[in-house]
């Protein structure tokens, strides 16, 4: 990695000691002091650079090579994301403004976005449309020039997460119906706060702020509001997706909750049936197994080769990765998994929390951000030759 | 860390693939069963002409790139002949080749060749082979064979780690081999009108023997870098990929096996010689349970080194 990404990810450490309380859950809890937490620190990471690290320099970043923006994934997430959901903004919402917005539409949102002062949501998944995205019915309407003009949308978003804290949506809805399901589609930056928007909370296992259906009822959109062309949605979203090749760095987690584990448990660990501590050293080798496959891709989507196949084949491994991790981590605490223990002490009680969110957190690991049945079609087309594939393959990705 | 091998190594994992393919490729394998000698004759010399047993893992970065290479080529084509065990060679004991051995009863599948063996234990105890036994016939025993063994004492830490990494590339070269058939097999058969390759239930399975194809060539990758680079746990490295090669292949020898049917039992597909020749890798020191065991020994509460280790 270099030694840049070395001496990065001690100046992170450092900085998350410093401003990170040792037991935080991230930004996603009932306690509003949470969040309040992640907005600090991502002002903190902005104050030194460290928060666009990988912006060009025109914009207020550093150009961070891959190598250093995957250190910053790495011990973000290792750390549950004291960025919040500022990390959506960062990693692909700022960049796709960079290349698609107006000169207007960049001075409004990404100097906002670099200062670490604004959160985005995605409006994406609608309960029709799910895996299979382009289906989308979420409709801008034309408005006529004597009525104010541009569109008034009217649909229905789910699994939003972040939509209460967000300022700023990325919606993408459908200003056409002649065409292909995959045209039609139009990005537009709308303001959370516009007139028409109801944002419902869903609870869910996963814990507050994740899951959350947003109401779409005549809000007013403009020309202004569209990012790119009018029709061109589809492209920007697989643009969008391909910033998010990597995604989060889950074996980050993973592998600093096992490696935690001997040392929390003390005299307990030795106790502990034989079968889990071979658990435990398979899983480990499973993390530095997804951590290679993720520095493949790295690679070679710095070498412009890499194929959705290669990203998929790691994605499925860290999804599982994830699951698989949480359930050996819920086994190695034991009882004390779900009931206090006294003799555990504050570190203990750390653990305890981390694994216990890390548990259910992880259930959503296969299902989030194109489930692994996306994963793995992406995968068996990558396998097969083309023309063998008469079924769904054929038109994921396409 | 660099992910990829070098392209010295590459093109010379390609040559050695070329020159066996040249020398009779799936043949190979089926004359040596046939005719145990023929393995002296077509194989070894096949590799000697291209210079494999001059490479010197031990001493040089680039050879041990090389050394990886050709025994990914060699099992390729399931070339039952010791071509990791003859690549880990100890310098300065006098032997042609290292065998890491383990249990009451050590074996190797080195039968019937005129080959000097060392060995090594798995607590880095060093040895020389007085006497190979054959088990039976190489029909069902894969040219394993039970070992007599002479102490040559301690420091074998080096041999160990050589000696486990190689033999994974080997069955690495195997799975790629047999999930290559495997895709090939489903793009050609046809059932209710449509290839095999069409149904999904068909194709998920070819995915999750490609994530464990492919995650353990990034780990076999790595046991090479942990040598390289001398680190203090490469032998728990070393271990951690020979268990991801064991699960490994169970998973791909499971899935190739079930998608090509009846076929893939006969002896006129070469699945059902790798997959008979897959077992000395498989078992041989050590089996998935004993090497979990092993590893788990090695890392202690420490673990394996990652980004956090305390």
């Amino acid at each position: 990695m270099g030694p840049g990404a070395s001496a990065l990810r001690a100046e992170l450490r450092g900085l998350i000691a410093e401003h990170v309380p040792p037991d935080y859950l991230g930004a996603f809890t009932h306690d509003p002091a949470d969040l309040e937490i992640a907005q600090r620190f991502c002002r903190t990471l902005a104050e030194r650079d460290l928060l666009c690290l990988a912006w060009p320099a025109e914009f207020g970043g550093r150009g961070a090579s891959v190598w250093e923006q995957t250190v910053v994934r790495e011990e973000m997430w290792a750390h549950h994301e004291p960025r919040g959901a500022q990390y959506m903004g960062v990693n692909w919402v700022g960049p796709t403004i960079m290349r698609h917005g107006t000169p207007e539409q960049q001075r409004t949102h990404l100097p906002a976005i670099a200062r670490g002062e604004v959160i985005w949501c995605q409006g994406f998944s609608e309960p029709d449309s799910g895996s299979d995205l382009a289906s989308l019915r979420t409709a801008a309407r034309p408005v006529a020039g004597t009525e104010g003009g541009g569109w008034r949308v009217y649909g229905q978003k789910i699994w939003t997460s972040y939509a209460l804290m967000a300022q700023w949506c990325f919606l993408l809805a459908r200003t056409s119906t002649e065409e292909k399901k995959q045209q039609g589609l139009t990005v537009f930056l709308v303001p959370m706060s516009a007139p028409g928007i109801e944002v419902r909370p869903i609870p869910t296992m996963l814990g507050p702020h994740h899951l959350n259906e947003v109401f779409f009822d005549g809000v007013h959109v403009t020309e202004a509001d569209v990012l790119g062309e009018v029709g061109q949605g589809w492209q920007l979203v697989q643009e969008v997706l391909s910033f998010e090749r990597v995604g989060i760095a889950r074996y980050a987690r993973c592998e600093r909750l096992l490696l935690a584990a001997p040392r929390v448990l003390g005299d307990k660990w030795e106790s502990l049936p034989a079968e889990l501590h071979a658990r435990w050293a398979r899983m480990l080798t499973h993390c530095r197994r997804a951590r290679l496959l993720a520095y493949r891709v790295i690679s070679l989507q710095a070498a412009g080769t890499v194929t959705p196949g290669d990203a998929a084949a790691y994605r499925i491994a860290v999804t599982r990765l994830d699951q698989e991790s949480a359930e050996v981590l819920m086994d190695i605490l034991g009882l004390a998994a779900l009931v206090a223990d006294d003799t555990s002490g504050a570190d203990g009680a750390w653990f305890r929390g981390e694994v216990e969110d890390h548990w259910r957190y992880s259930q959503a690991s296969t299902v989030a951000s194109g489930s692994i049945e996306m994963q793995r079609i992406l995968l068996a087309r990558a396998l097969l030759k083309p023309p063998a594939l008469d079924g769904i393959a054929q038109k994921v990705g396409s | 860390m660099i992910i990829e091998l070098s392209e010295e190594a590459l093109a010379f994992g390609a040559a050695v693939r070329e020159a066996l393919a040249g020398a009779g490729g799936d043949r190979l394998v089926r004359d040596a069963e046939h005719d145990p000698a023929k393995r002296e004759i077509d194989i070894a010399p096949v590799l000697g002409k291209l210079g494999t047993w001059e490479l010197a893992p031990r001493a040089d970065a680039d050879d041990l790139e090389a050394a990886a290479a050709a025994c990914r080529a060699a099992g390729y084509w399931g070339i039952p002949y010791p071509v990791a065990q003859r690549l880990a060679r100890p310098a300065e004991l006098d032997a042609d080749g290292l065998l890491v051995v383990a249990g009451p009863r050590p074996a190797a599948a080195v039968a019937g060749l005129g080959l000097r063996w060392a060995t090594v234990t798995l607590d880095e105890r060093r040895g020389i082979v007085t006497a190979v036994h054959p088990d039976g016939p190489p029909r069902t025993a894969s040219f394993v064979g039970g070992l007599d063994i002479v102490s040559a004492g301690p420091g074998g830490a080096e041999d160990l780690t050589l000696g486990l990494v190689l033999p994974c590339w080997t069955l690495l070269g195997m799975l790629d081999r047999a999930l290559e058939l495997a895709c090939e097999y489903v793009q050609l058969r046809e059932q209710f009108g449509q290839r095999l390759a069409a149904f999904q239930g068909v194709q998920f399975q070819l995915t999750d023997a490609e994530v464990e194809r492919a995650g353990l060539e990034m780990l076999a990758r790595y046991a090479l870098w942990s040598i390289q680079s001398g680190q203090q746990a490469a032998v728990a490295d070393a271990l951690a990929l020979r268990l991801a090669a064991i699960e490994a292949a169970d998973v791909v020898f499971r899935v190739a096996h079930q998608l090509h049917g009846a076929i893939g039992f006969c002896d006129e597909t070469q699945l059902s010689w790798l997959s008979r020749y897959s077992q000395p890798l498989r078992r041989l020191p050590l089996g998935l349970s004993a090497t979990r065991a092993a590893l788990v020994a090695r890392a202690g509460r420490r673990g394996l080194d990652g980004l956090f280790n305390e």
